[in-house]
């Protein structure tokens, strides 16, 4: 089935229409491990694009500083180009007007100037080339500089600047701007240069960056809704899941319902079936009684054998009937309450009422602690009889039988091998050996069954119901009862059932 | 064996099945005369009977029981009704009832006793238990206990 086909079943909600050929279809819905392998991924992804974000960041500042750095040599070297103009209009001024206030602003231009000079070599100290240039320029300005000087002084002295200029001061003048000028351009020059330099690949890649950034964010982002989708997705088929589980529950629920009604049914009707027929039963069984009273020895030819094989017969259909009788209510709940049984109690007082069957075949019978059990008394009570009555009945002929009863903590081993046993819980193994006849291993489940028995009507008395009613007990109260056994050997019946806190 | 200062005594038996009835009758004909045992079908017939109500008002051929077997389970009126009337009628509540019946529930035996029969007895399965049953039955009322009048 493709992934159109699954999605639009799983929105029409009508995914398993046969309960019976169910399978969780898990190759559609993304698994636990899908959805970690995309968080993974996206978060790696955020991780790479935090990464590369912080680089690009580092490397913008970078970037910033260097531009500061060259504007400030830049703003610098211009400021000192316009400084070194400015003294000169100064000079100019207070030559032409006398006024003391060209001279101050000329001073504190010098101060300016030396200032940004030494603002310069700070900025470029780890470039030789650069402070040479700087020291040039000082060395151009410091003579312009002892020209202004020198033109103050005559000033000073003569009123005015007469007689002081010559076409070689003049000359000097402007070759001087010129060269402070050449200075200053390559000052700039190398700076520009060197800016270049380190920010080239930078410069070259700028808009790459953002544009990388943008990818791994995009990437990211999809990938993220991708991660979100697929939670849905699983999600969503988790909840489905759990709606069919909810639907098998029920169904079950109504299965368990319909077995337990039949159960009763049936119950029900062996208990009334067994109960009419006994009706009928005792009257043939009366009046074949009543006609051997009378007609003993009267009958022709082999009407006596019929009549006793006719008696023989009721019976034997009675003893079955009762027996189905007391299978049938065997396990039903109402018949006592359900409380602690103390099973030495219940074994001490059964084995009273044994007492004389007991001494008849001189039997031993041991009986080791036995624990607490839930259950009824009653039913117990019968339990063992049945084990202890077949353990007498089947002993070997010449041999005085021996019986033990004991019990130990079942082993784990032992309760995992009985699904219908909770492993987690604690169970008592309950053991009635004999040394009587035994039976073959492969009888050893045939014996529960109902009716079934394992020797001749005639070699044995009972219907072979005992086991049935002792195993329907047994399982009733949650336990199980299996035996061992090989012909000649004895057997061992074992019972497990559930540990009760004392 | 009669004792012949022992009178033997006269049973009443209510019982609707005529298998039950035949041999019922059969078992006490080992220790009583036939007369000494006479049948009604039902609940109806039986206070009928002991009400004297015709056809049952002729008492040679219906005696006085000193005691009456009934069994629970009967047609238009059944044991249980029939025991609560006689035992409300105050010239027939001291005659002792003994519930002869195929049931053996607790509620049965319970609620009858309380009502005031004298005993409950489940019919037994074969001929055998039943004329032993029969003879307790005729030992036990007519010689080990006295009966009022």
């Amino acid at each position: 089935m493709n992934k159109k086909e699954s999605r639009r079943r799983i929105l029409s909600g009508n995914k398993f229409p046969h309960l019976g050929k169910y399978q969780m279809k898990n190759e559609q819905n993304p698994s636990i491990r899908q959805v970690k392998i995309y968080s993974i991924v996206t978060l790696i992804l955020i991780v790479i694009g935090s990464g590369v974000s912080y680089w690009t960041a580092g490397r913008i500042e970078y970037y910033t500083d260097g531009v500061m750095h060259t504007s400030d040599v830049l703003q610098r070297t211009d400021e000192l180009y316009s400084s070194i103009l400015e003294r000169e209009t100064n000079i100019r001024g207070y030559v032409l007007t006398s006024n003391e206030e060209f001279l101050t602003n000329y001073n504190q231009s010098n101060v300016n100037a030396e200032l940004l000079l030494i603002q310069l070599q700070a900025l470029t100290i780890d470039n030789t080339l650069q402070q040479n240039n700087i020291e040039e320029l000082r060395g151009l300005i410091n003579s312009r500089v002892r020209t202004f000087e020198a033109s103050i002084e005559y000033m000073k002295e003569h009123g005015d600047l007469v007689g002081f200029l010559d076409p070689n001061k003049i000359n000097n003048a402007l070759s001087g701007y010129t060269l402070i000028k050449d200075v200053v351009l390559r000052i700039n020059d190398v700076e520009n240069g060197l800016f270049q330099q380190k920010n080239q690949s930078l410069i070259n890649n700028i808009y790459a960056l953002p544009f990388i950034v943008g990818l791994i964010s995009i990437f990211s982002i999809t990938i993220g809704l991708m991660t979100f989708f697929s939670i849905y997705q699983f999600n969503k088929a988790q909840l489905a899941a759990n709606k069919e589980i909810t639907l098998f529950q029920q169904k079950l629920r109504d299965q368990i319902k319909l077995l337990d009604d039949s159960n009763k049914e049936l119950e029900q009707f062996a208990y009334v079936a067994s109960h009419d027929l006994q009706e009928p039963l005792r009257k043939i069984t009366a009046f074949s009684d009543l006609l051997k009273e009378q007609y003993d020895g009267k009958l022709e030819g082999e009407g006596d054998l019929y009549l006793s094989r006719i008696t023989a017969a009721a019976v034997r259909m009675r003893r079955l009937i009762t027996d189905l009788l007391e299978y049938s209510r065997a396990g039903r709940i109402e018949n006592e309450k359900v409380k602690s049984v103390k099973l030495s109690k219940v074994i001490a007082e059964m084995l009273e009422d044994f007492e004389i069957a007991i001494q008849d075949k001189s039997a031993k019978i041991a009986v080791g602690k036995l624990p607490k059990v839930i259950g009824s008394e009653t039913e117990y009570r019968q339990v063992f009889q049945n084990l202890i009555s077949n353990s007498l009945k089947f002993s070997k002929p010449s041999v005085n039988p021996e019986i033990s009863i004991t019990s130990e903590q079942a082993s784990e081993e032992l309760i995992n091998s009985y699904p219908n046993l909770d492993s987690s819980a604690n169970y008592y193994l309950i053991k009635v050996s004999d040394n009587g006849i035994g039976f073959e291993k492969t009888h050893v489940d045939r014996i529960f069954s109902i009716f079934q028995r394992l020797h001749g009507k005639k070699e044995y008395e009972g219907t072979g119901i005992g086991l049935s009613i002792t195993k329907k007990i047994i399982e009733k109260n949650g336990g199980v009862i299996f035996a061992e056994s090989s012909v000649g050997k004895g057997s061992v019946f074992n019972i497990i059932l559930p540990y009760i806190k004392p | 064996m009669l004792m012949s200062f022992e009178k033997p005594i006269q049973i009443l038996v209510a019982e609707d099945d005529e298998d039950d009835k035949l041999l019922i009758l059969k078992a006490f004909e080992r220790t009583l005369p036939k007369e000494k045992v006479t049948c009604v079908e039902d609940g109806e017939a039986l206070l009928k009977y002991l009400k004297r109500t015709p056809p049952y008002d002729d008492l040679e051929k219906y005696p006085k029981p000193d005691i009456i077997l009934l069994d629970l389970n009967m047609p238009r009126k059944d044991g249980r009704e029939a025991l609560a009337e006689i035992k409300s009628i105050d010239e027939l509540k001291s005659i002792p009832v003994i519930i002869f019946t195929t049931s053996n529930s607790v509620d049965d035996i319970q609620t009858t006793y309380k009502m005031g029969s004298s005993s409950f007895i489940t019919k037994p399965g074969s001929f055998e238990e039943l004329v032993k049953v029969t003879e307790e039955i005729e030992n036990y009322w007519s010689k080990t206990v006295l009966l009022p009048g």
